[in-house]
């Protein structure tokens, strides 16, 4: 598969902070990559730098085959489309308006306004002046001001940022279809990994301008899992089976309840069929998401207690 | 690539809150001119050359180059409000052909505004001061080298909006380069002052042709401080970092 986006040692430094520290991001073809950390952590200045708004202090990127350099920039920008920060446009004209500007500084014949309206469900609103949009239309306007003119790569800053959980579930559909509706690879960030889990298959994980983790999602859900909450009916046999199998698991705040460690799925299946087959009576066994935070300390090197543990 | 970028912001100009200072300045100015003029028919005299004086006097000095920063600042501040930056600069087009077309589109209103400056003029001078006949055509022709002369102003306060995010900046500067211009043009720089080249253009407080004979130096002048601010414009374009 071709890569899309790839860069070496990218690094953007402000005196003497890194916001940006050697990072070597790739983006694979067809696509949806999830871009995440934490406000502050560098997504909007790296994708900045692949657009070329902001300067590398060091590194290369890589768009589209093409190493991005002040030669090629321009013919670059053609072939993609980007929201960065937050939506842009002028409030005191129409979002046709606005897409009009767009379009004329993109080279994009003007027709193509009503196709991206259209995926963006704004075709009803296109003569409402912009000022006059909630934030979500203004994100939607966002995504087809990135949409004109069909470019094959997509760089999205934080699209759901400050929608309500209607405006996100929308966003996302719209998003997770690019690929195959418009044939683009999608880099798009979030401060959220959940947010973001239900699109995307590319993930790359970022704190204080260092790629933590990069690869499919479903490695870094393996990183993600975290303590399970077992109640069981009775809790003599369920503590011996526990004793016995060595997991580290801590009562609850109440008889009957215990947080395991964050076991893989097969050891968790096998302490449950063992605490079925001894009488334990289990009724409850809930796993809890991380917190971004707490994966970032699972990345860094903290280990997952209790994890090789045998049943 | 510029003529997209020209009628990206001709789009921008539909509905702009500018179009109000070009119609309100003018006027106030004329209207100040025209009385000045009346209240000193004991030292002037009642020709269209005189009027022409005093109506430029006060329009060059103190009206024009604020008016000039009101166009740069609202063109700029469209930009700096709502993360424009990255969308101007993402789009592929040379980072100084946003620049020249906002110059361009800066050009036109001024255009439009001086024409609006005859207007008046004639307007005042028939129906208020009641001057017999018309206008001499030189009065017109000093009002489009006025816009030539413009120029240097217009990309000055340009480059300034573009780096400072303040409306009043350029509008203030414009204030202070008006003043600046009377001065520099009095001692004998005006060529080499971008606020004087302007006044001089117009013909401002002068019924005898100021630039007569020196026609080449004063376009020279035009073209080389016009330049030089788009060359600086495009350096600082291409060298910083984008902040929306």
């Amino acid at each position: 598969m071709q890569t899309v986006i790839e860069t070496k040692g990218l690094c953007k430094v402000y005196g003497r902070q890194f916001a940006v520290d050697h990072l070597d991001l790739t983006v694979p073809e067809g696509c949806v990559y999830g871009f995440i950390g934490p406000n502050g952590a560098g997504k909007s200045t790296t994708m900045k730098m692949l657009l070329g708004l902001i300067h590398p202090s060091a590194g290369q990127v890589t768009l589209l085959g093409r190493t991005l350099t002040p030669r090629n920039r321009l013919a670059l920008l053609r072939q993609t489309g980007s929201l960065i920060e937050s939506p842009a446009g002028y409030g005191h004209l129409t979002g046709q308006e606005n897409l009009e500007i767009v379009a004329d500084l993109k080279g994009v014949p003007r027709k193509d306004i009503d196709r991206v309206l259209e995926i963006v469900h704004l075709t009803g609103d296109r003569k409402r002046k912009v000022g006059q949009y909630s934030l979500g239309m203004r994100q939607r306007l966002g995504i087809a001001q990135a949409l004109l003119g069909s470019p094959k790569l997509l760089i999205l800053d934080e699209p759901t940022n400050g929608l309500d959980p209607a405006g996100i579930q929308e966003m996302r559909a719209l998003i997770a279809q690019m690929p195959k509706s418009c044939g683009a690879t999608v880099l798009i960030s979030s401060h959220l990994l959940s947010e973001l889990e239900q699109i995307v298959e590319q993930v790359g994980i970022v704190n204080r301008g260092r790629l933590l983790f990069q690869g499919p999602l479903t490695e870094l859900q393996r990183h993600s899992r975290g303590d399970v909450c077992l109640r069981v009916l009775r809790p003599r046999a369920a503590a011996e089976v526990l004793r016995e199998s060595g997991v580290r698991a801590a009562e609850g705040a109440r008889p009957g309840e215990w947080t395991l460690p964050p076991l893989r799925e097969e050891l968790l299946a096998e302490l449950v069929r063992t605490l079925a087959a001894r009488g334990a009576g289990v009724v409850g066994l809930t796993r809890r998401t991380k917190t971004l935070e707490e994966i970032f300390l699972s990345l860094t090197g903290e280990p997952d207690s209790g994890e090789e543990a045998a049943v | 690539m510029l003529l997209r970028c020209i009628r990206a912001e001709n789009q921008k100009l539909h509905g702009a809150p500018i179009w109000l200072v070009f119609l309100v300045v003018p006027l106030i100015s004329c209207l100040y001119g025209s009385y000045n003029f009346l209240q000193n028919l004991g030292l002037l005299s009642f020709t269209w050359y005189n009027l022409w004086t005093q109506h430029t006097l006060f329009y060059t000095l103190f009206f024009f180059a604020p008016m000039v920063g009101v166009y740069a600042a609202y063109l700029w501040r469209l930009e700096h409000l709502g993360h424009n930056w990255n969308l101007i600069m993402a789009a592929p087009v040379p980072p100084v052909d946003l620049f020249i077309a906002k110059f361009l589109a800066v050009a036109k209103v001024t255009l439009f505004t001086q024409g609006w400056v005859f207007v008046l003029y004639v307007v005042c001078g028939k129906l208020w001061a009641g001057l017999p006949g018309w206008p001499p055509l030189q009065v017109a022709v000093w009002l489009v080298r006025g816009v030539v002369g413009s120029f240097a102003i217009i990309a000055l306060e340009l480059l300034i909006a573009m780096l400072i995010r303040s409306f009043a900046v350029p509008v203030l500067f414009g204030l202070a380069g008006g003043v600046s211009g009377m001065l520099m043009a009095s001692k004998g720089f005006g060529m080499v002052w971008p606020f004087a080249l302007m006044q001089m253009g117009m013909n401002s407080n002068k019924s005898e042709d100021v630039l007569a004979g020196s026609g080449g130096v004063f376009w020279a002048a035009c073209l080389i401080w016009t330049g030089l601010l788009f060359a600086a414009a495009a350096a600082l374009l291409r060298a910083r970092d984008v902040r929306a």
